[in-house]
């Protein structure tokens, strides 16, 4: 016998002494080939059909031959290493300065953080567009340019780096705060500079959370669709290109091809990332007793910090209060007398796509939540067949294009054995589906921190896998578990592109009202909406944060 | 304890949703034909805040409650396309007779002639009738009043007043790769000058324009927001930012304007206790009723049934120098004529 067999053999061995959690491999994993997987072959079978029921590679050939396609290609590959970097560099700062200064007023710079996840992301391009436009408040009233020129890549990078930084945010904070304070504190006590324990000990050992921050925030760019189409102006990236040849030249076979292009960069940086990161040690949390953080309080690091922190603050709220002002004057752009029209016609229209997107929104997120923490942990922590499997199959519906996300659901759910279009279920699984790869990336990364042995402990003293991963690991990662939680809310109540082909005539949700005032240049009706959804959002996410936070103070009790 | 409950109510909800997603059920009257409901499902590429005026009158008329998806005419195809085994709509209202052609060649129309036809002029009718006309829309200019009023310009009146020097970097249009506002206009070109000598007019038309937008009702509105002075769309999707309050105006080329030709028409194989209900819609949208509330509903659509009331602020087709634009050949030679402009553009981007 080989070593191989042995080791498969030792797998099942394990895995037989836990049914249940067998069972949930099983059950997450047919999930991720049914949800994932199906609608990924469907579509790429649907692509390469003919006319006449035969099968045909013209269509791939016609693709990767045409030299437009190859430019847009390397287009959207630009944008997308660019924002990623730039989104983050500031998510980092922002984490760095939340989880280990001594500064003022962190809820305020933590809810600046997490503001832009939450829009639509063609109002930012509005908001641009009102701002520096050409009859813009800043380019022409303040400094008088008549002919500033606000689409292209320039206006892409600020506005993508601007809503994507959030997820490099919520990842870091996650991982930062993982990251036992004994370490640091160690160095410091050594003598060490808060500069060198910085390059160090904090930055090698957050590595694992850059490396995912950027992997998400490149997918992000790669697929988005609403940023480029508004603002993109003649910088064409592959996401709109594929819209377009779908729905312009009515050509779906290529538009999905184009689509699943997409998935190769995506990919290549998932093994990337996948390679660098293993074989490294990044464990910090031991279970030995540590004491809390001694926080940096020191000016020369407290004070640029902080002033970088409130000066992209000041960006954001530029930008969110130029939409919260459109909302409430006649006109926006034109006429800035102080109304409350567009909130009474908000009202009239009724709530019924508000209320919606909130009952989808939360049915999506605790299983969006609670999924992501499990792939995470079984992937990181246990052995079993299938296991690499599962972590590429839970990113693939996240680095897709929306629109082609919903045109393969339509594939696969329309008919037997899976018919499921026009419920409310279907929605429910795009936004889990599509949404969980920023728990796991946060998960994984803060369970690279902590030594196994705490859980083994756990597992020699009777608990079983479940008894573990609730009461010992959960709680221990509850940051990654947290943004898990709010990003899939948010992305549930704001998703436009994903939906747009799914949304049936009962089950429409507020996005696309906004996106059709949009079209009719009923632009102040759509930021009234825009503020009542950023307050429910906000609502939200306050109390998921108390809710978290509460689980883990009760855990300390029952510790005790 | 908890950990236990948790996963067990996850478990279980998941189970729930799954089984109740497949509920379908058909009845029969006694004469064997299926029972219509009171209901009926579209796909509708109308602005989503105009649709509730059409479906509020058809429900005083008939009792019948319509429920809509709101999408564009692209979308919709793609949708109807992929959705073919089992379509869940059974009707489509709206958008461009282009798609409707392609659905068409597809075999995704169910072919329907309605009573009504008799008031509509046949050159806007299918001729095998698998959709029918609704609405017409002619292309205009939407220009910026202050923006023309503060260079002491006058307002285009033809399609060669757009090359002129002045509006360099100022005209907005979609892509005709992307809309199929763009396409007529591709298309109104190459009926009215030929198709090199139309291509040679985009080229140069090229020079003066600010930036091809993804979809046919942004011209007017980057207009509105002075984005652009001049932007080429169709009548009623110019008229709508003047509405909100937007410095905008209309104007119209004298040498010869194009049109879109709105349509509707039934899916084939949609759900079955809607078919006469479709039918029903159809007959009532054309009928004077359903056309009438174009004039009501600040849509500005210009009806396509003689007998109905045109709308105010909106110009009456007949009183505009349209030219005699052949859709199915404009919709025969679509892939070839967009190809052939990109081409051309962007060839003359390179050059720039």
């Amino acid at each position: 016998m080989n070593n191989r067999t042995k080791d498969f053999i030792w797998k099942l061995k394990m895995l037989r002494k836990e049914p249940v959690l067998v069972l949930l491999i099983i059950i997450i994993l047919s999930a991720l080939t049914i949800f994932v997987i199906f609608p990924l072959v469907m579509i790429l079978r649907y692509s390469i059909t003919t006319d006449d029921g035969g099968y045909s590679l013209r269509t791939i050939i016609d693709v990767v031959k045409n030299s437009s396609y190859r430019f847009t290609f390397m287009n959207s590959l630009k944008l997308g290493g660019i924002a990623a970097v730039i989104a983050t560099v500031i998510g980092y700062i922002f984490a760095f300065t939340i989880t280990r200064t001594e500064v003022p007023c962190k809820g305020f710079l933590k809810t600046m953080a997490t503001l832009p996840i939450i829009s639509p992301p063609f109002v930012l391009s509005l908001s641009i567009i009102f701002l520096f436009g050409r009859k813009g408040l800043i380019t022409n009233n303040l400094l008088g340019i008549t002919d500033f020129n606000v689409y292209g890549m320039h206006s892409l990078i600020l506005v993508q780096s601007l809503s994507f930084f959030p997820v490099a945010y919520l990842t870091l904070t996650g991982i930062l705060e993982a990251i036992d304070s004994s370490v640091e504190d160690a160095a410091l006590n050594l003598g060490a500079s808060r500069w060198t324990i910085f390059w160090t000990v904090t930055f090698p050992l957050s590595l694992p959370g850059i490396f995912s921050a950027l992997l998400l925030v490149f997918i992000q760019s790669l697929q988005d669709f609403s940023n480029p189409a508004v603002i993109g102006g003649g910088f064409p990236t592959l996401g709109v290109e594929a819209y377009r040849v779908i729905t312009g030249m009515y050509d779906l076979r290529a538009g999905a091809i184009l689509s699943v292009m997409l998935l190769l960069p995506s990919l290549a940086a998932f093994l990337l990332q996948k390679y660098w990161i293993s074989g490294k040690g990044f464990v910090t949390v031991t279970g030995k007793p540590s004491q809390n953080r001694t926080k940096i309080d020191q000016k020369h690091i407290v004070i640029p910090l902080f002033a970088i922190c409130l000066l992209l603050c000041s960006v954001i709220i530029l930008f969110y209060g130029t939409v919260i002002v459109g909302a409430f004057v006649k006109v926006w752009g034109i006429n800035y007398s102080v109304t409350l029209d567009h909130f009474r016609y908000v009202f009239s229209i009724g709530f019924k796509p508000l209320k919606n997107a909130i009952i989808l929104a939360l049915a999506a997120t605790p299983i969006a939540g609670l999924t992501g923490m499990a792939i995470a942990y079984l992937t990181v922590r246990k052995k079993f067949i299938a296991k690499s499997y599962m972590s590429l199959a839970s990113l693939l519906t996240f680095a897709l294009p929306g629109t082609v996300v919903g045109i393969s659901y339509i594939l696969a759910f329309n008919d037997r054995p899976f018919l499921l279009t026009g419920t409310a279920f279907i929605l429910i699984c795009v936004f889990v589906f599509r949404n969980l790869p920023v728990g796991i990336e946060g998960a994984t990364s803060a369970l690279m921190q902590i030594d196994p042995s705490i859980e083994e402990a756990s597992i020699n003293m009777g608990a079983n896998s479940f008894q573990t991963f609730f009461y010992i690991t959960l709680p221990l990662i509850k940051g990654a578990f947290f943004s898990g939680l709010v990003y899939s809310f948010v992305k549930s109540m704001t998703a436009v592109s994903a939906i747009i082909f799914l949304v049936s005539a009962k089950w429409n949700v507020v996005t696309t009202r906004i996106f059709s005032l949009f079209e009719v240049s009923q632009y102040s009706d759509a930021a009234a909406y825009i503020v009542i959804m950023i307050i429910v959002i906000m609502a939200a996410i306050y109390i998921l944060s108390f809710l978290v936070n509460r689980m883990d103070s009760s855990q300390k009790v029952a510790k005790r | 304890m908890r950990a236990k409950i948790i996963s067990t109510l996850v478990i279980t909800l998941a189970t729930i949703c799954l089984l109740s997603g497949c509920v379908k059920k058909t009845e029969h009257t006694a004469d064997g034909k299926v029972k219509q409901s009171k209901e009926l499902t579209m796909y509708c590429a109308l602005p989503e805040t105009e649709i509730p005026s059409y479906l509020e009158a058809f429900k005083e008329e008939t009792g019948i409650t319509v429920n809509f998806v709101r999408l564009s005419a692209g979308e919709i195809l793609s949708k109807i396309q992929v959705e073919k085994n089992n379509p869940q709509a059974s009707i489509w209202y709206g958008g461009n007779c282009d798609s409707f052609i392609a659905a068409t060649n597809s075999d995704l129309l169910e072919a329907y002639r309605s009573p009504e036809l008799v008031n509509i002029p046949e050159t806007y009718q299918d001729p095998i009738g698998s959709w029918s006309p609704v609405y017409v829309g002619a292309l205009a200019f939407a220009v910026d009043k202050d923006w023309f009023s503060s260079k002491g310009l006058e307002y285009p009146h033809s399609w060669q007043d757009l090359l002129k020097p002045e509006f360099k970097g100022q005209i907005s249009m979609a892509h005709p790769g992307s809309s199929g506002t763009a396409y007529t206009i591709l298309a109104t070109m190459v009926q009215m000058l030929g198709e090199e000598e139309a291509m040679t007019y985009m080229a140069e038309l090229n020079t003066n324009i600010r930036q091809y937008t993804k979809s046919g009702s942004a011209p007017p509105k980057n207009v509105g927001l002075g984005e652009a002075a001049i932007g080429l769309a169709f009548s009623h999707d110019c008229l709508k930012p003047a509405v909100q309050g937007y410095p905008v105006e209309v104007s119209f080329a004298d040498d010869g304007t194009g049109y879109e030709i709105g349509a509707i028409a039934i899916i084939k194989n949609g759900p079955e206790d809607e078919v006469e209900n479709a039918k029903k819609f159809i007959d009532w949208a054309l009928s004077k009723k359903g056309q009438d509330i174009y004039s009501t509903n600040k849509s500005f659509r210009l009806p396509v049934n003689s007998n109905a009331v045109v709308p105010q602020g909106a110009i009456n087709i007949s009183d505009l120098p349209v030219i005699e634009y052949d859709f199915l050949w404009a919709g025969e030679n679509r892939k070839r004529l967009i190809e052939k402009f990109t081409e051309v553009i962007a060839a003359k981007e390179n050059l720039k």
